[in-house]
């Protein structure tokens, strides 16, 4: 139990999966795009983007752990 | 003609670092190439996630890497910037966070220097550590644990922090301090008998109790602190943080949404545009030196000689409303000297200057000596047979130097108990000299009387401000001297400048109330405590805390650590206990407490370069705007906004790239060193530093991005 949530607070664990995930989410949105490369990389950076802005979030509401 | 210098503190540490006055200072060889190889060290995202501001820019960098790669990864507009654009943003992104790293690892480096000079004195050493049935055993000071007792003999180290238990011995704290004369350490001595490990014995020897276990010793501790090891951000680092994460967050909103907004206008927007417009707007410039500045304020205290315990204890330094200062050795210099003999009870100057002389004959302290010199001036010579004397060589123990008459019986030393020093005579008779009230009952409990005109001489001298010392040959007082207490040259000049920066001092002196006044009143202290013990001095700053004063002060004994525990910034000295030192934040090594002043000037100046340089971080985001927006929506009717006429979109967005990121290395050494400091009401500070880094940080990057954008230009470089 310890463990798994020693494991879940490492970001170098969830932070591939919230990107992977969000990238499949998102990549309809850029269904237009000339090719799947530029689908993914897209919506790769959109979801980078909005994971940025989570962890600006965090840095303004817990500041001290930085 | 001369030309009038602004006034500047004068005990800033300032000059070069070789010229100042400590001997031992930090090596800095190789400091620049270690700073720049933890530049690339600190590239890892696992350190750059510590700070926001420069982590965007770490991801923005990601993105114009890729885009370097693949032009056309993220663009869907065919007049996307080719490969060679998104390598020359992508190398001065990469440098933005180079530059911002290589503040940070200079900063840091020069505190490691500070430790290492400190490591140098932690040499291991053996130790005679004594064992219960008495005898000794060799081991190595590595093994030694707290409660362990050592010998240590004349030109043996100190094996570890400790407590003199026995013997009195002359130590050489050089190694720490700088200061070459050595010290006197005793047993007994509630100041006295605190010794560092790594400090030399030179004469004697002493018995010492170890008072902390490998690696919790005091040097132990400072190589910590100083090499940042346990750097916590301050409060204000911590509001700051915030706020620049607020304002990144803001920008970064504000160009995610952009391309929709442009999509409407007909005016696309290529990604790595985007990234150069958010690196742009977000505060870099501060977000790149903000560790730095703090670093360097503790080293700034360090190079003073001072240690911190933490980097909120110098910045509350710079929030200080009250000081709380000892008289003696603080405002006025510690020795005070003889000025003039006020004979009372019908005695004449030169009875009492002989008797004041006999009385003091023995005497080592310097007022004692300058009682002599005045009574020798007076030709009031004692009249006790000196060719009889025989020679009496200095020891640590006696701490005199001085000749044995044989008439002479005994002396007797000055104590805060009797306060009273003096002679006793073969013959029986005494002579003493002291505090006016322990005179008076020193000859009441002899079946003497006390002058009608005694208290009038003591009223005169305490109205000069000078200390009343009665004088009486058995018992009969003879009359008053007058010690001249002396001012330290520019206190007056000092506590104005505080005072104009919004600071309180408050004297405590053990003087009665009517010489305290007039130190006061000559020194320009705001307040005085007279008569004061050090207990007084906790209930002092309580009541200054209750009216939500921040109070600093000084201490060095035992009685002084709950006050310095209990002030906002407690400075112990580095000859004073255990005890004080462990209350206080800040130990001064050179155990000067005038330095107090200077410590509390270094944090508003930390405060201050803070301050400033975020002025300037936020006000040259304006030209940026002037360069980058026409850049991006020339077509769309912005192009009478590019005011510096910069050559192209694409030479603009570098030449404010390139500006962005040569800001940081060019402020570096302003935020190491601080920002001319004058001292001043927080209100002209604050004037001050808008029109210099407000009105700088605007009109600056105007004139840098379009030298930069002809630079670029004439290079052909887009």
């Amino acid at each position: 139990m310890a463990s798994t949530s020693r494991l879940l607070s490492r970001p170098l664990f969830w932070l591939p999966l919230v990107l992977a995930l969000g990238t499949a989410l998102t990549a309809p949105l850029f269904g237009s795009s000339p090719s799947p490369v530029q689908t993914t990389a897209l919506a790769l950076l959109l979801t980078g983007i909005v994971v940025l802005s989570g962890y600006l979030f965090v840095v303004i509401f817990q500041p001290e752990r930085f | 003609m001369t030309t009038l210098q602004p006034p500047i503190f004068p005990r800033m540490p300032r000059g070069r670092r070789d010229q100042r006055r400590y001997t031992e200072r930090p090596r800095s060889d190789g400091l620049l190439g270690r700073a720049v190889l933890q530049s690339f060290v600190k590239l890892d995202p696992r350190l750059t996630v510590r700070n926001p501001v420069m982590f965007v820019v770490w991801c923005g960098t990601l993105v114009t890497l890729a885009a370097t790669v693949e032009p056309r990864l993220f663009e869907l507009s065919p007049e996307a910037p080719g490969r060679g654009f998104n390598a020359l943003l992508s190398l001065i992104l990469l440098a933005t966070l180079l530059f911002a790293n290589f503040a940070e690892a200079l900063a840091e480096g020069r505190g490691k220097a500070q430790a290492d000079a400190l490591r140098r004195t932690q040499a291991s050493t053996q130790a005679r550590r004594l064992l219960p049935d008495g005898s000794e055993a060799l081991v190595d000071s590595s093994a030694l644990r707290r409660g362990d007792q050592v010998r240590v003999s004349q030109g043996e180290m100190i094996p570890a922090d400790g407590e003199v238990v026995d013997g009195v011995a002359a130590v050489d704290e050089s190694a720490i301090t700088g200061e070459s004369a050595p010290v006197l350490k005793e047993a007994g001595s509630d100041v006295a008998s605190s010794v560092t490990g790594g400090t030399r014995v030179v004469s004697d020897m002493l018995l010492i109790r170890i008072t902390a276990d490998p690696g919790k010793g005091f040097i132990d501790r400072m190589i910590a602190l100083v090499e940042g090891a346990e750097r916590t951000k301050t409060p204000n680092e911590i509001a700051l943080t915030v706020l620049l994460a607020v304002l990144t967050q803001v920008f970064l909103i504000a160009v995610a949404t952009l391309p929709p907004v442009a999509a409407y206008i007909n005016s696309p927007t290529p990604v790595v545009v985007l990234v150069a417009l958010l690196v742009a707007l977000i505060p870099t410039t501060i977000g790149g030196l903000l560790s730095a500045i703090g670093i360097a304020g503790m080293d700034r205290v360090a190079q003073f000689n001072v240690i911190a315990t933490s980097g909120r204890a110098v910045e509350a330094c710079g929030d200080i409303t009250t000081l709380v200062l000892d008289k003696t050795g603080t405002i006025t210099l510690g020795n005070r000297l003889a000025e003039e003999f006020l004979p009372v009870g019908g005695h004449s100057e030169r009875e009492l200057a002989t008797t004041a002389h006999a009385a003091s004959w023995f005497d080592g302290t310097p007022e004692g000596k300058s009682i002599v010199r005045l009574a020798e001036k007076l030709d009031a010579v004692t009249a006790l047979q000196m060719d009889t004397a025989t020679g009496l060589e200095f020891s640590a123990r006696t701490r005199m130097s001085a000749q044995l008459l044989p008439e002479l019986l005994g002396v007797q030393e000055f104590s805060a108990r009797t306060r009273m020093s003096g002679t006793d005579l073969a013959d029986g008779n005494e002579l003493r000299k002291g505090a006016v009230d322990a005179i008076k009952g020193f000859v009441r409990s002899r079946g003497g009387t006390v002058p009608d005109d005694l208290d009038e001489a003591y009223e005169r001298v305490s109205r000069l401000g000078g200390t009343p010392l009665a004088v009486c040959w058995n018992a009969e007082i003879q009359g008053v001297i007058y010690l001249k207490d002396i001012i330290k040259p520019g206190m007056r000049e000092r506590f104005d400048q505080l005072r104009r920066m919004g600071i309180r001092s408050v004297m405590l002196t053990g003087d009665n109330a009517i010489t305290a006044g007039v130190i006061a009143r000559e020194a320009g202290v705001d307040d005085f405590i007279a008569e004061a013990t050090p207990e007084d001095k906790i209930a002092v700053i309580q009541a200054e805390q209750r009216l939500g004063r921040l109070v600093a002060m000084t201490g060095d004994g035992t009685n002084d650590a709950p006050a310095l525990a209990q002030a906002n910034v407690g400075v112990a000295m580095n000859s004073g206990t255990q005890a004080a030192k462990e209350a206080a934040n800040m130990v001064d090594l050179d155990s000067d407490p005038t330095k107090l002043i200077d410590i509390v000037t270094i944090g508003k100046q930390l405060l201050i370069t803070r301050g400033a340089l975020t002025t300037f971080s936020i006000a040259n985001d304006v030209a940026k705007y002037f360069a980058i927006l026409p850049a991006l929506f020339g077509q769309a009717g912005l192009a009478p906004l590019n005011l510096m006429g910069l050559a192209s979109p694409q030479s603009a967005i570098l030449s404010a790239m390139v500006f962005n990121a040569l800001i940081i290395p060019a402020l570096v050494p302003l935020a190491l060193k601080g920002v001319a400091f004058r001292p001043a009401t927080a209100d002209e500070l604050l004037r001050r530093n808008l029109l210099l880094y407000g009105l700088g940080g605007l009109v600056v990057p105007f004139i840098g991005i379009k030298l930069i954008d002809l630079a670029v230009s004439a290079l052909r470089l887009v």
